[in-house]
């Protein structure tokens, strides 16, 4: 089943005043596995239910594979969809919810049978067949709707949040069998969530949407590492936003940052940034060493350290979260991965002196301020 | 468990409930069940002795008609009720202002029935403002007799009886995940299947309901078709009332009666197994 | 799916088709002639149905009696057959539920006839008091149904805390399930005024001389034709219909 392209043009929604789509331009690639992430309200499912066909555009155009569909309705569109709570048709069994859209375009019942079956194998469902939804759990209804969804045999499969409607560790399980799915079946997943995790574990590329404009487009690593905002910045997993002046440019892509309370730090810039600017640098809690000694570093004008206080710890078992006061008084986030026997050295705990250094790459200057 | 046994002491308050319906209801019905055995006495009333007179009374081409003609009626108007009240239940579940349109659907049905069948009279009939208006200008030369019929019978029954059909249609279709319908045009329906393969299979409680609710009290009116059905639309309700106060025959009152049960309580089980047949499919 | 065009002229028609009687009707209450041809305004109907109509009067007032003795007597044995459905054993509900549903799929007219013959058997007269009791009897059904509704909205856990913390059976009646029936109380005992201000059949049968309801009154009154004076009670009634359907529009999702 080969998948199409699909292409967002100069997209423009209102609704009565409220301005839901600023003009979205979105190129998703055939076959690829793409993420709409967004907090609610950005427009993102709005923007799915344009591509399937329930909303209209007031100006701009969708294309599938080079060709316009704005004029198909939802039911002509070779799209379908996965919505959030199923909507599975309560009065047939599960066998029968699959079949549907087969027995409207008129197979026959062999091939109909033929191909519920291997649907259902696909998605493992077949000793539930004869059950009706209300007899099902969540991540089992889930399945049924895609598998009816893909019974269509569309080149876009759209999904609007599959997973939120189920507990953490169901997610966590469907959305691999996703992944699975998508690699066995190969058609276009638009897939939309406000969950990052979701978007950056399965996705080929990511857009981000805030306040019906997409803030950044690209694969996940980019958006994790090379966040294009502070929005992209502190949505996307967790991160320390600091505020500074500029104080000296050291070369094309070092530059020394003072910030308050923090002192000065050495800060990497992909952004034209002069003296005496005022900026936003992110740096990830992962990224930051924590150590009870003076880390032994053979240059030390070219990595960042800053000595403080441990004022919180959340120990997760694999990881510990601190909290760290730093002399100046700001609170630093730190995550530390234990990646040996924890016991065996002195654990760092709460009111403990520490060191914490970073290499500059990872302060990263994500915003100028306008003046 | 302590809490179990305390709640179920609080059984004992249904009692009253149950002892009042057994005694102002269920003894009742069972005593027009039993008079329609027994023996007209002709002071009123009956006299204790077995007696099959009471239904041979009433086994005549007469009454056979006015049975018919009432099942007939009360089929039409129910049929009529649920075709009218499923797009209406329907446009009030997706209405932004449902419960504005509700309330309207339902302040009909909270004034005086007595007073909805008089507008029609007051408007249909030879005297009424139709009538009298067409006189007045010329167009007729005598009156047209819109009323005192079948036609009229069905049209004030509908008038009343259609809330009945709307309310429950409209808490079964409210009641649906709304995305059912996204979902099947998503896979490929036109909208008259999405009408006809998803939401009616899944109202399908709902039109019983409806159907039932209308039906009943159309099949025992006596009020509509006493005023406003002719001599030629006497309907089962009519007959037990003229038998009762009129005749004076209390059997053969009681017999209509007990017929008249009979046949609600074959409707009744028919719709609902209907239903549930089709279910199992 | 929205509603389409067809879903939207069906329902404007049969909006039409409810209200244009009724206003038609209203409009001529204030008619100056006895016929329906419009001859200009005038208030004489209701100054005649407020100076010389005592016999309405009457009627009226006997409607108030009955319904709201029938429906404070309903609803109060409509809560403890509620609560004792609430609370009670799966087969007790069956016994409940059995009860109750055979009554709603009884005409009106075969209560009315039954309870007539019922009541001259055990040589009761007619009058007001039979009429009471049958209002009672039929509406029971619903105030139980409706105050049955709102309890099961809550979760019996409530109850067995209170008793966790303490509280004896009366006490717990009157302090934690009456308090949250109420709203379904008040919404049952419209219900059954409603239904008991308004009933025809069933009080047509069970009457006596002189214990004359509203709606029989209206009802000789239509027999005989048309007549101005049945407009004007009808304005007023649908005047205070409205009144109270507004004043009462909070408690109306508990009757649905």
């Amino acid at each position: 089943m080969p998948g199409s392209s699909v292409t967002i043009r100069n997209v423009d929604k209102y609704y009565d005043d409220f301005h839901v789509l600023k003009n979205i331009d979105l190129e998703i690639k055939e076959n690829e596995f793409f993420s709409i992430l967004g907090p609610s309200g950005c427009g993102k499912t709005t923007l799915l239910r344009i591509i399937a066909g329930f909303e209209d555009v007031d100006s701009g155009d969708v294309l599938l594979d080079g060709k316009s569909i704005l004029q198909l309705p939802p039911n002509k569109r070779p799209v379908n969809t996965i919505f959030q709570n199923y909507a599975l048709f309560p009065h047939l069994t599960v066998y029968e919810n699959i079949a549907f859209p087969l027995r409207l375009k008129k197979f026959s019942e062999k091939e109909i049978e033929e191909k519920v079956g291997w649907l259902l194998n696909l998605v493992r469902l077949e000793e539930h067949a004869k059950k009706k939804p209300s007899q099902l759990s969540g991540g089992q209804k889930q399945r049924v709707s895609l598998a009816r969804a893909l019974a269509n045999e569309p080149k876009v499969l759209l999904l609007d949040e599959p997973v939120s409607a189920l507990d953490a560790k169901l997610r966590q399980e469907l959305l691999i069998e996703l992944d699975n799915l998508h690699d066995k079946v190969g058609i276009t997943f638009v897939y939309v969530t406000h969950d990052q995790s979701e978007a950056i574990s399965v996705s080929d590329h990511v857009a981000v949407m805030n306040n019906g404009v997409i803030v950044q487009y690209g694969t996940p690593y980019e958006i994790y590492e090379s966040p294009a905002n502070s929005f992209v910045a502190t949505f996307i997993g967790e991160s320390n936003l600091m505020k500074g002046e500029v104080t000296e440019v050291l070369s094309e892509s070092y530059v020394k940052v003072e910030f308050p309370t923090l002192g000065e730090i050495i800060c990497y810039r992909d952004k034209p940034v002069k003296e005496k600017d005022w900026v936003l640098v992110t740096l990830r809690p992962e990224k930051i060493r924590i150590t009870h000694s003076k880390p032994n570093i053979s240059d030390y004008s070219t990595t960042n350290i800053v000595h403080g206080v441990v004022d919180e710890t959340i120990y997760m078992g694999y990881q510990t979260k601190y909290f760290v006061r730093t002399d100046e008084g700001y609170i630093l986030k730190v995550y530390k991965q234990h990646v040996s026997y924890l016991l065996d050295e002195k654990i760092i705990q709460w009111k403990d002196e520490v060191f914490l250094y970073w290499n500059p790459d990872d302060s990263y200057i994500v915003e100028v301020e306008e003046d | 468990m302590k809490s179990s046994k305390l709640l179920k002491s609080f059984e004992s308050y249904g009692y009253v409930y149950l002892f009042w319906l057994i005694v102002f209801f269920l003894i009742p019905v069972l005593a027009i069940l039993t008079y329609s055995f027994l023996t007209r006495d002709f002071q009123g009333g009956v006299r204790l002795q077995f007696s099959l007179k009471g239904y041979r009374d009433i086994l005549n081409t007469t009454y056979l008609t006015v049975f018919l003609r009432t099942v007939f009626i009360s089929l039409i108007s129910s049929t009529l009720s649920i075709f009218v009240a499923i797009p209406v239940a329907y446009y009030i579940a997706y209405s932004r202002f449902k419960n504005f349109l509700l309330l309207l659907v339902i302040i009909p049905f909270w004034t005086n029935s007595l007073i909805r069948i008089y507008a029609w009279i007051f408007i249909l009939g030879n005297n009424g403002l139709i009538n009298q208006t067409l006189l007045r200008l010329g167009i007729i030369e005598s009156y047209i007799k819109f009323m005192y019929n079948n036609f009229a019978v069905v049209l004030v029954l509908l008038y009343t009886y259609l809330p009945f059909a709307i309310l429950p249609l409209y808490s079964s279709i409210e009641r649906l995940e709304k995305q059912i319908f996204e979902a099947a045009l998503d896979l490929g329906c036109t909208k008259r299947q999405v009408f006809f393969k998803v939401l009616l299979p899944n109202i399908k409680q709902g039109i019983i309901s409806a159907f039932v609710f209308v039906f009943i009290p159309a099949i025992g009116t006596y009020a509509v078709p006493e005023l406003v059905g002719g001599k030629s639309s006497r309907l089962i309700g009519n007959e037990i009332a003229r038998q009762l106060t009129t005749a004076k025959n209390w059997p053969a009152a009681a017999a209509i009666s007990s017929v008249l049960l009979v046949i609600t309580i074959v409707a009744v089980l028919i719709f609902m197994y209907g239903g549930e047949k089709r279910e199992t499919r | 799916m929205k509603p389409g065009n067809f879903s939207k002229i069906v329902l404007l028609f049969t909006l039409l088709f409810f209200y244009i009687p009724i206003v038609v009707l209203v409009i001529f209450s204030f008619n100056s002639s006895k016929s329906p041809e419009w001859t200009g305004f005038s208030l004489r109907w209701y100054y005649q149905l407020f100076t010389s109509s005592n016999h309405i009067w009457r009627t009226f007032v006997n409607s108030l009696i009955v319904g709201i003795s029938a429906s404070l007597f309903s609803v109060i044995i409509g809560t403890l057959g509620a609560i004792s459905m609430y609370l009670g054993s799966e087969k007790f509900k069956k016994l409940m539920w059995t009860t109750t549903y055979i009554p709603f799929i009884v005409p009106d007219i075969i209560i009315g006839v039954s309870l007539l013959i019922f009541f001259t058997t055990v040589h009761l007269k007619l009058s007001l008091f039979t009429i009471f009791l049958a209002h009672v009897t039929f509406s029971i059904p619903y105030t139980m149904m409706i105050i049955l509704t709102r309890l099961q909205d809550f979760d019996k856990s409530i109850i067995e805390a209170a008793y966790d913390l303490g509280a004896a059976r009366f006490t717990t009646l009157r302090k934690v399930i009456i308090p949250i029936a109420f709203p379904g109380v008040v919404a049952a005992f419209f219900m059954a005024f409603t239904l008991s201000i308004d009933d025809f059949v069933i009080t047509f049968f069970v009457a006596g001389p002189g214990s004359t309801t509203l709606p029989l009154q209206i009802f000789s009154m239509v027999r005989f034709g048309i007549s101005p004076v049945i407009n004007a009670i009808s304005t007023l009634l649908l005047v205070g219909t409205i009144f109270i359907s507004i004043f009462l529009r909070r408690y109306v999702r508990y009757i649905i």
